[in-house]
C-alpha cells in the first residue's frame, strides 16, 4: 500500500514566497511607542457600531483618541494620511470574559494564576498577574481582539476581572481598568455526580448552604462599608473593602449561573441586594428572558460556539441562542468563552450566531459596545466616536467572518506590530521548506 | 495424560437421575445416616385446585398426587388417594414450579488473596471456576426464589469475563449432594471485569473483546498443543498449564454451551459477532433493551433469556427536573416494561430470569405488569417453565404439571400473572416449602366480641385482605366504664401468627379516651374467638365472640396497565431524533445550478450540476441530463461539496482506551461502535459524513481504528465505511508514557518498546514459519498481537500516529523505515511543520488541527500556519477535530487557514480530498468525482464562512439531513417528551404516591 499518499495541492514555490510575511529580526512582536503624530485613514468603510456605517469615511485620531469621523473631513496639517480606499474599520472586538495573560498552558498547572485558594476572594485582581510577553496576546490581536477581561475563577466570590488593552511593555500599562468587575460563581442546584463520587458525600456543602454562605458574606461586607461611612474605627479588612464599590454601584458584579434555576436565584439575590449584576454564561438563559428584560439585567454568553447540553436540544442550540435571545430583547454579550487560550477565538463564537438568525450588526454589537457597556468601559472603547479611544481594525470586511483578513490594528493610537508566534513560526520553518525546495528542485 | 478438569458427572444420563424426594433414597446416596432415619411418607394430594398443568390448560377441582417426589397423577374432581397426606388448596391455583435459566446465588466470591493454582495469567479468566463443585448453602437467596415461584435454576458465576461453568440445581433445601440436576452444563461470560478479581487488562470494552477472542483460540491450541506433547510419548516440554484453557474445551468444540451476559443492545451485538466468529453455541442473557432490535434478536438470538429489571421513572418532579429529562430515558421507561411483550409478538422465543432486579421480591410485580403490558399469560409462564425446561435439557421432567415428572409446583391464591396474588406455597421435588401459608383458621370476617371485665368493652373486629397483608376496622361500642359514644378505629396493625391461627391486632386507643395503643390478641377455632387485651390504663380485659359473617372472599386487585396507551413509533436510535427507518435513495438525484466544489481535476464549478446515480457520482458539469424521475435540488445561490471527513474522533464507541498494556493493536474499536450517539446526528448537520474512530492514545501501539460513514439510524455494523484500508493508533509524547508503573515512561522507552515488538513480531513469524515447514514440536499458538503487529510491518494495518512534537514524530518515521515501511499518518502533528521536508520524503501524511493548540506543554508550539507550510512541502495534510464536538464544523475550521494564505479549494481539501488521502479512503470518497460515493453537502452560502450552514448532508446517495426533516424530528421530540412526562405523572397518580415504578404493588 506503499504509495497512496500523494500530494494533489503542490502549491508552487511562488505563491509561496509571496504569501509569507515580510521577514522580520528574531523578536516575535515588537512593542510600539504611544501615539506621536495625527493620522488620518482616509477612503474606508468605517463601521462605527453606534453611528451606522459611513462608506468612503475618515477616521483622524491624535494622542490615541478619536477626535473625529466623518466623510468630509478637514485633515490637520502634519497630520499622517493613510490611504484606506476599499478597506473596513471596526472597533477592536472585546472579550468579556477571558484569562489571557493569567493562563498560558492548559495542562501546566503552574502556568495558571487564575483560581486563588478559599471561597471568598475579592480583593484580588487579574491585571498584576498579567504576564505582557504571553503568546496569547499576540495570537489575540491578530484575530481582531484588542481588549480583554482577564478573569478571576474558583469559589464563590473569584476576584475582580481587569480590562487589558492588549498592548504594552507590561501590565501596567496595558491595564485600563484594574478592578473592573467582581465576579461570583453562583452555586449549582443540581450539582453532576460522577460514577466515582458519593451521592450523599456529606462534606460537600448544600446548595442552600453554599447561597447561605454567600449572602452571609455580601451583608458582613455591607456592614463594613456602612460602618466606615459612618466613620467609625474598625479593624481593616482587605476582602470587605474590595466590596464597596460593589453596594455603591460603581462596578458590576458578574454573576457565573448556567441553569434556569441558578439565573432565577441569582437575579432574586441581586434584587435583594440592590446590585448591579450580568450574568454570565446564560445556557438557559431563554427560559428565564422575560425576568431579564423586566429587570434589564444583561448576560454575557460563554459557549454559543459549542453543542447543547442536552440530546434533545437542536443541533444549532448554542449558535441559535444569541438569535432567540435577541428576539426575546434580552442584553447580551459574546465572550470567548473556553477563556484563556482561545480568546482569539471570540470572533468566531460571534459569527457563528449570524449564520443562525442573528443580525449582523447584533453580533458585532455582541463583540464591541454591549461588552464595554455591561463592564463599564463603554467611555473609552466599544464604538467609534470622538472622544473615545483609538482603538480598532483595518480589514477585509467583517471580522467575524473568516473569509475576510485583519490587515492592521491600531490601539490608543499605535500602529502595533501583527507579527505573532505562530505568524513567527511559520516564517521561521517556511524559510526550512524554502531551502528543501531549493534542493530537491 | 494432561490435566482434564471436565467434570464426569457430565456423563450422567439425563433420563433416570432421579431428584431426592422428601424421604431421601437410600439406594442414590452415599452418606451413611447417622442417627434414626427420617422417612417421612413423601406421598401427598393436593385437592381442590384450578391446576394449570401447562401453558393454556387448565384443570378445574383437580387432585395432584405426588408419590417420592414425583407427580403419579394429575385428575379433575378424583379422590384423594387413600393413604395420601391431603392438601385442601381448593379455592387456589397451581401452576408448574419456575425455573430461572440464569440465577445468581452469589457463590463465586472471590477468596481472600485471589485464586491459586495454574488458572490462567489474566485473573478475569476463571473459566475453570464450577458452579457445582463450588455449590454452597445460600438459603437465602434460594428462599427468596422460592417465594417468587423458582423450583429450579441454573446457577450462573458471576465473577470475571469468563466466569466458569452455570450448573441446574433445585431449589429445595436439601444438602450440596442432593441439589444438582445438571452439572456444569454452560460456560459463562459477561462484557464486565471484576475489580476484586485485579489485573490491569482488559480495562475497556473493546480490550475485554480482544481477550474472548484470544481466550477461545487459545483454548483451542491448548487441545492441540497437549495433545502433541502426550503423541510425542512426553519426548518434549509440556505446553503450559491453564486449569482455564482446559475448561474452555467443550466450549469451543461446540459440545458445551457458552452463557454470554449482555448489558445492553451492544452487548448483544457484540455477543452475536464472537458467538458466530468462533461457532460457540451461545445463549444470551439480556439486558431490558431487546425492544431495540427486536429484528436482530429475532431468529438469531436463541436460547434468551430477559431480565425484568425495568428502569425506574426519570425524575419529573419539577420544571428544571424536566427540562433535564432525555426523550431516550423517557422511551426506555416507558417501553422496557413492554419489552418482553414486544418480544413475544415478534415470534423471539424466551424465558425469563429473575437475575437483575434489585431485590427479588419485585419478580412477581414486575411479571405483572409485563403481563398488562402486552405478555399473555401463557406465554409467561412459558417462559418460566416450558421454554428454559426444554433449553435445560429437562423437557421430559420440568416445566408442565404432568404424570411422571418431577413434583415442582407454585401454589397461588389468585391468578399470578394478572392479579396481586399470593404464593402460599412452593413444591420442589415433592417437598412443600411454605410462602404464605394460609393459617389453619382463617381469621378473616366480621367478629362480634364483647368482654365480661368491668373495663371490656363491646366491639365488632372486621378483618380483610390478603393474609400476608390483613386489614381491618375495629368499631368500639360504649362500655361499662368506658365514658365514649362509640368509634370505628383502623387497625394499625393486624397479623396472623400462621401455625396456630393466633391473630394479633394493635389500634389507636385515642378514641377510646386513652393515650397509646390498644393490643389484642385472639385465638381462633372456627368461628370462636377467645381472645384479651392491654389497654393502655394497665387493664388486660378478656373478651368471646363469634364469627358473624364469614370472609367475603380475596379482595386481590387486578394489575392493570396504569400508564395511557402511547403510539411511540419504533426508532433507531431509540433517542433523540431516531428515525423509523433507513432514507429511501433514490434512483437519481440532481442538485442544479449551484456552485459545486469538486475537490477533484474539475475544480470548483460555477451554475453547475451534480448528478448522483444509484447512490454514486455520476457527473458534475452544466445542464446535464437527468433520468426522468430524478429528484431535483435548485442550488441556486447554493454551494455544493462532497461531504466532509475527519480522520480523527472518539465518538460513538463504548470505550476509547485499552491502557492495560502499553501495546494492544489486537483490540478494535470496530468492535465496540454505538449507533447510540448524538454526536452523529450533529455531525451530519454540520456537514460531515465520514469519519475515523480511534483508539486513545494511553499506549504506544493501541487498538486499531475503525472508519464509518454518518448513517444516522444504522446499526453499528452498518456504520462501517466498505474499504480494505486499516489503520492502528500509535501515541507518542506525553500521553503514553502518563501511566505510572507501565513501561515506558520517557519517549526514549516509547521508541524501544515498540521497536521490541516490531522485533517480536518478526520472531514470532518466523516461529510459525518453523513449524509450518516442519511440523515438529508443540504447535506455536496464535497471537492476535502478534498478527496486528505484523500487518503493521507488512502495511497492512497503516500507522496512524497520536503526537506532537518535531522529535517523536521523526523518530517514528525513521524506525518505520528500518524495518521497511512507511507511516501513513501523523495526527495532532502540532509541530508537523518543523518536520515538513522530512514528511514530504517519506511520504507520510499529516493530520493536524487548524489552531488548536497550548493546552498543554507538547501542544505549546501550536501554529495556524501548520496545514500551509505542510502543504507548501508536498505534504499531503488533513485537518482532525479530535472532538465529537469540533467533528460537526469542520468547514469552519478550514476556513480559519483561509487566513494563512491559502486558496478557498485548498483550505476545503484538508476536510475532504485531502482528509480522504491522509487515511487511503480517496478511493471511495472525498471529492465528486465519477465512480465515488454520492456523499454530498448542500450549503446556504460558501462552506468556508463563518455565516453559511449546512441545509442538507446526503450520504450514499441518501439524505440523511435536512433542515426541514430537522425541524419535523423537533416537533416529533417534543410531543413525545411532553407526552412521555405526562405518563409518568399519571403513573405517580395512579400508585398514591412518588412510587416511581409502573404497574407495581409493593
Amino acid at each position: 500500500m506503499i504509495g497512496r499518499v500523494k500530494g494533489v495541492v503542490a502549491l508552487g514555490l511562488g505563491a509561496a514566497l509571496l504569501a509569507a510575511p515580510a521577514a522580520s529580526d528574531a523578536q516575535v512582536r515588537m512593542t510600539v511607542p504611544p501615539q506621536s503624530e495625527a493620522v488620518a485613514i482616509r477612503g474606508a468603510t468605517i463601521h462605527t457600531v453606534t453611528e451606522g456605517v459611513i462608506e468612503n469615511g475618515t477616521i483622524l485620531f491624535d494622542d490615541g483618541i478619536i477626535t473625529a469621523i466623518g466623510t468630509d473631513l478637514e485633515i490637520p496639517t502634519g497630520a499622517r494620511v493613510v490611504d484606506g480606499t476599499g478597506k473596513h474599520i471596526y472597533p477592536g472586538l472585546i472579550d468579556a470574559y477571558s484569562t489571557v495573560g493569567i493562563s498560558e498552558i492548559g495542562a501546566v498547572g503552574v502556568s495558571q494564576d487564575i483560581n486563588e485558594l478559599g471561597d471568598f476572594n475579592p480583593n484580588v485582581r487579574a491585571d498584576i498577574a498579567v504576564n505582557a510577553e504571553s503568546r496569547h496576546i499576540g495570537t489575540s490581536r491578530s484575530a481582531g481582539v484588542l481588549v480583554a477581561f482577564s478573569t478571576p475563577g474558583g469559589g464563590l466570590v473569584s476576584g475582580m476581572s481587569s480590562a487589558l488593552s492588549l498592548e504594552g511593555w507590561t501590565w501596567e500599562e496595558m491595564s485600563m481598568e484594574s478592578a473592573a468587575a467582581l465576579n461570583v460563581s453562583w452555586p449549582d442546584p443540581n450539582p453532576r455526580r460522577f460514577w466515582w463520587q458519593d451521592d450523599d458525600d456529606e462534606d460537600a456543602p448544600s446548595y442552600e448552604e453554599q447561597v447561605a454562605e454567600l449572602t452571609a458574606f455580601f451583608d458582613e461586607a455591607r456592614a463594613y462599608r456602612d460602618a466606615v461611612a459612618a466613620g467609625e474605627e474598625v479593624r481593616t479588612d482587605s476582602r470587605y473593602a474590595a466590596m464597596t464599590p460593589v453596594f455603591d454601584r460603581e462596578i458590576p458584579v458578574v454573576v457565573a449561573a448556567d441553569g434556569a434555576a441558578q439565573i432565577n436565584d441569582a437575579v432574586t439575590w441581586a434584587l435583594e441586594e440592590d446590585l448591579r449584576i450580568v450574568i454570565r454564561g446564560g445556557q438557559d438563559a431563554i427560559h428565564v428572558a422575560d425576568r431579564l428584560v423586566a429587570n434589564d439585567i444583561p448576560v454575557i454568553l460563554t459557549s454559543t460556539m459549542a453543542a447543547p447540553e442536552r440530546d434533545y436540544e437542536g443541533y444549532d442550540g448554542a449558535y441559535s441562542m444569541p438569535a432567540r435571545l435577541h428576539e426575546a430583547g434580552v442584553r447580551f454579550a459574546i465572550s470567548g468563552g473556553a477563556g484563556s487560550l482561545y480568546t482569539n477565538r471570540l470572533p468566531w463564537e460571534a459569527g457563528v450566531a449570524v449564520a443562525f438568525g442573528l443580525p449582523e450588526e447584533e453580533a458585532l454589537r455582541a463583540v464591541t459596545i454591549n461588552a464595554a457597556e455591561f463592564m463599564g468601559i463603554d467611555d473609552r472603547v466599544g464604538s467609534l466616536e470622538p472622544g473615545k479611544q483609538a482603538t480598532f481594525l483595518i480589514t477585509t470586511g467583517t471580522p467575524l467572518d473568516m473569509t475576510n483578513d485583519i490587515e492592521q490594528a491600531y490601539i490608543q493610537g499605535r500602529e502595533i506590530d501583527m507579527m505573532d508566534i505562530q505568524k513567527f513560526f511559520f516564517e521561521k520553518y517556511m524559510t526550512k521548506v524554502m531551502q528543501y525546495l531549493r534542493m530537491v528542485m | 495424560m494432561r490435566p482434564r478438569l471436565r467434570t464426569l458427572l457430565l456423563a450422567l444420563p439425563l433420563v433416570g437421575l432421579l431428584p431426592e424426594g422428601a424421604g431421601a433414597q437410600q439406594a442414590t446416596r452415599t452418606q451413611p445416616v447417622e442417627g434414626m432415619r427420617d422417612n417421612a411418607t413423601g406421598y401427598h394430594a393436593l385437592v381442590g385446585a384450578r391446576v394449570v398443568t401447562a401453558p393454556g390448560q387448565v384443570l378445574d377441582e383437580a387432585t395432584i398426587v405426588i408419590r417420592d417426589g414425583i407427580i403419579r397423577e394429575v385428575s379433575e374432581g378424583s379422590d384423594a388417594p387413600a393413604g395420601a397426606r391431603v392438601w385442601d388448596v381448593s379455592g387456589h391455583t397451581v401452576y408448574p414450579g419456575f425455573i430461572d435459566a440464569h440465577a445468581d446465588l452469589g457463590m463465586d466470591a472471590v477468596p481472600e488473596g485471589g485464586d491459586v493454582g495454574p488458572t490462567h495469567w489474566n485473573p478475569q479468566v476463571r473459566a475453570w471456576f464450577s458452579t457445582t463443585r463450588n455449590l454452597q448453602d445460600d438459603a437465602e437467596r434460594r428462599a427468596a426464589l422460592r417465594s417468587q415461584g423458582f423450583g429450579t435454576a441454573l446457577v450462573v458465576p458471576k465473577q470475571g469475563i469468563f466466569r466458569g461453568t452455570a450448573s441446574v440445581v433445585n431449589l429445595g433445601d436439601a444438602g450440596v449432594r442432593g441439589r444438582v440436576l445438571r452439572p456444569d452444563v454452560a460456560q459463562s461470560i459477561g462484557f464486565q471485569r471484576s475489580f476484586q478479581l485485579g489485573g490491569s487488562y482488559p480495562n475497556s470494552p473493546m480490550g475485554t473483546a480482544a481477550l474472548m477472542k484470544q481466550t477461545f483460540m487459545d483454548a483451542d491450541w491448548y487441545i492441540r498443543a497437549w495433545d502433541a506433547y502426550e503423541s510425542s510419548g512426553r519426548a518434549l516440554l509440556p505446553p503450559e498449564t491453564s486449569e482455564a484453557l482446559a475448561a474452555l474445551e467443550d466450549a469451543v468444540q461446540g459440545g458445551q454451551p457458552v452463557f454470554f451476559e449482555t448489558r445492553s443492545e451492544e452487548e448483544y451485538l457484540r455477543a452475536l459477532d464472537i458467538a458466530a466468529e468462533f461457532g460457540v453455541d451461545a445463549w444470551y442473557r439480556g439486558n431490558g433493551q431487546e425492544y431495540r432490535i427486536l429484528d436482530v434478536l429475532s431468529g438469531r438470538a436463541e436460547p434468551l433469556v430477559v431480565p425484568l429489571a425495568f428502569p425506574d421513572a426519570p425524575d419529573v418532579s419539577d420544571p428544571e427536573a424536566v427540562l433535564n429529562a432525555t426523550l431516550a430515558d423517557l422511551r426506555h421507561w416507558y417501553l422496557a416494561p413492554a419489552s418482553p411483550g414486544r418480544l413475544a409478538e415478534t415470534g423471539v422465543r424466551f424465558a425469563i430470569t429473575a437475575d437483575g432486579l434489585t431485590s427479588l421480591n419485585d419478580f412477581l410485580p414486575n411479571l405483572r405488569t409485563a403481563v398488562a403490558r402486552g405478555l399473555s399469560p401463557d406465554a409467561a409462564l412459558a417462559a418460566l417453565t416450558i421454554t428454559p425446561a426444554e433449553w435445560l435439557g429437562l423437557s421430559r421432567s420440568h416445566g408442565t404439571i404432568e404424570q411422571g415428572k418431577v413434583a415442582n409446583l407454585v401454589v397461588t391464591e389468585g391468578d399470578l400473572f394478572t392479579e396481586e396474588a399470593t404464593v402460599r406455597d412452593v413444591w420442589v421435588q415433592g417437598q412443600v416449602y411454605g410462602v404464605t401459608r394460609a393459617p389453619e383458621i382463617d381469621p378473616r370476617g366480621t367478629w362480634r366480641i364483647a368482654s365480661s371485665d368491668e373495663w371490656g368493652f363491646d366491639a365488632v373486629l372486621e378483618i380483610e385482605g390478603p393474609l400476608n397483608r390483613l386489614r381491618g376496622t375495629i368499631e368500639v361500642a360504649p362500655g361499662p366504664t368506658v365514658t365514649f359514644t362509640g368509634a370505628s378505629i383502623d387497625l394499625a396493625s393486624a397479623s396472623v401468627v400462621a401455625t396456630t391461627g393466633r391473630l394479633e391486632v394493635r389500634f389507636d386507643a385515642e378514641p377510646l379516651g386513652y393515650q397509646g395503643s390498644v393490643l389484642l390478641v385472639g385465638s381462633i377455632r372456627g368461628d370462636d374467638f377467645y381472645g384479651w387485651t392491654s389497654l393502655p390504663n394497665g387493664a388486660d380485659p378478656t373478651f368471646t365472640g363469634s364469627r358473624t359473617e364469614p370472609y367475603a372472599g380475596p379482595t386481590r386487585g387486578a394489575v392493570a396497565m396504569d400508564v395511557p396507551e402511547l403510539d411511540l413509533p419504533v426508532i433507531r436510535p431509540m433517542m433523540e431524533y431516531g428515525r423509523s427507518s433507513i432514507p429511501a435513495r433514490p434512483e437519481a438525484i440532481v442538485v442544479r445550478n449551484a456552485t459545486v466544489w469538486t475537490q477533484g481535476p474539475q475544480g470548483r464549478l460555477q451554475n453547475a450540476d451534480l448528478l448522483i446515480r444509484d447512490g454514486v457520482v455520476a457527473e458534475v458539469g452544466v445542464d446535464l441530463d437527468a433520468p426522468g424521475g430524478a429528484v431535483e435540488i435548485d442550488g441556486t445561490g447554493k454551494h455544493v461539496t462532497p461531504g466532509l471527513i475527519d480522520p480523527h474522533i472518539h465518538s460513538g464507541v463504548s470505550g476509547v482506551n485499552e491502557s492495560g498494556f502499553a501495546i494492544v493493536p489486537e483490540v478494535r474499536m470496530a468492535d465496540v461502535l454505538t449507533h447510540n450517539n448524538i454526536a452523529m446526528y450533529r455531525q451530519l448537520a454540520g456537514g460531515l459524513t465520514t469519519a475515523m474512530v480511534k483508539h486513545g492514545s494511553a499506549n504506544p501501539i493501541g487498538g486499531e481504528n475503525v472508519i464509518v460513514k454518518m448513517r444516522w439510524g444504522a446499526l453499528p455494523e452498518e456504520l462501517r465505511l466498505d474499504t480494505e484500508t486499516r489503520t492502528v493508533k500509535f501515541a507518542l509524547g506525553e500521553n503514553p508514557k502518563r501511566r505510572q508503573n507501565r513501561y515506558p515512561d520517557t519517549r526514549m522507552g516509547t521508541q524501544e518498546i515498540i521497536r521490541d515488538h516490531f522485533l517480536a513480531a518478526r520472531d514470532y513469524e518466523r516461529e510459525w514459519q518453523r513449524w509450518e515447514a516442519t511440523q515438529e514440536g508443540i504447535p506455536p499458538r496464535r497471537d492476535l498481537r502478534m498478527e496486528a503487529i505484523l500487518d503493521i510491518l507488512d502495511q497492512e494495518l497503516l500507522i496512524s500516529s497520536h503526537g506532537y512534537r518535531a522529535d517523536e514524530f521523526l523518530a517514528l518515521v525513521r524506525l518505520a523505515e528500518e524495518f521497511g515501511f512507511r507511516v501513513q499518518t501523523l495526527q495532532h502533528g502540532v509541530e508537523a511543520y518543523k518536520i515538513a521536508p522530512e514528511l514530504a520524503e517519506s511520504g507520510v501524511a499529516a493530520v493536524v488541527w487548524s489552531d488548536w493548540g497550548a493546552f498543554k506543554l507538547e501542544a505549546y508550539d501550536a501554529t495556524v500556519y501548520n496545514a500551509r507550510i505542510l502543504m507548501e512541502a508536498g505534504v499531503v495534510t488533513s485537518l482532525h477535530s479530535d472532538n465529537s464536538e469540533i467533528a460537526s464544523r469542520m468547514n469552519w475550521e478550514a476556513g480559519k487557514l483561509l487566513r494563512t494564505g491559502l486558496t478557498e479549494e485548498q483550505a476545503l481539501s484538508t476536510v475532504t480530498i485531502q482528509a480522504a488521502q491522509a487515511i487511503a479512503i480517496d478511493d471511495r470518497v472525498g471529492s465528486l468525482e465519477p465512480g465515488k460515493d454520492g456523499d454530498f453537502v448542500v450549503w446556504s452560502g460558501n462552506p468556508l464562512s463563518q455565516f453559511t450552514r449546512a441545509e442538507q448532508t446526503w450520504l450514499d446517495g441518501r439524505r440523511y439531513f435536512s433542515l426541514e426533516e430537522d425541524a419535523e424530528l423537533r416537533e416529533q421530540i417534543r410531543r413525545e417528551r411532553s407526552q412521555l412526562v405526562q405518563a409518568i405523572l399519571a403513573a405517580q397518580d395512579e400508585n398514591g404516591n412518588g412510587n416511581q415504578r409502573m404497574g407495581s404493588d409493593r
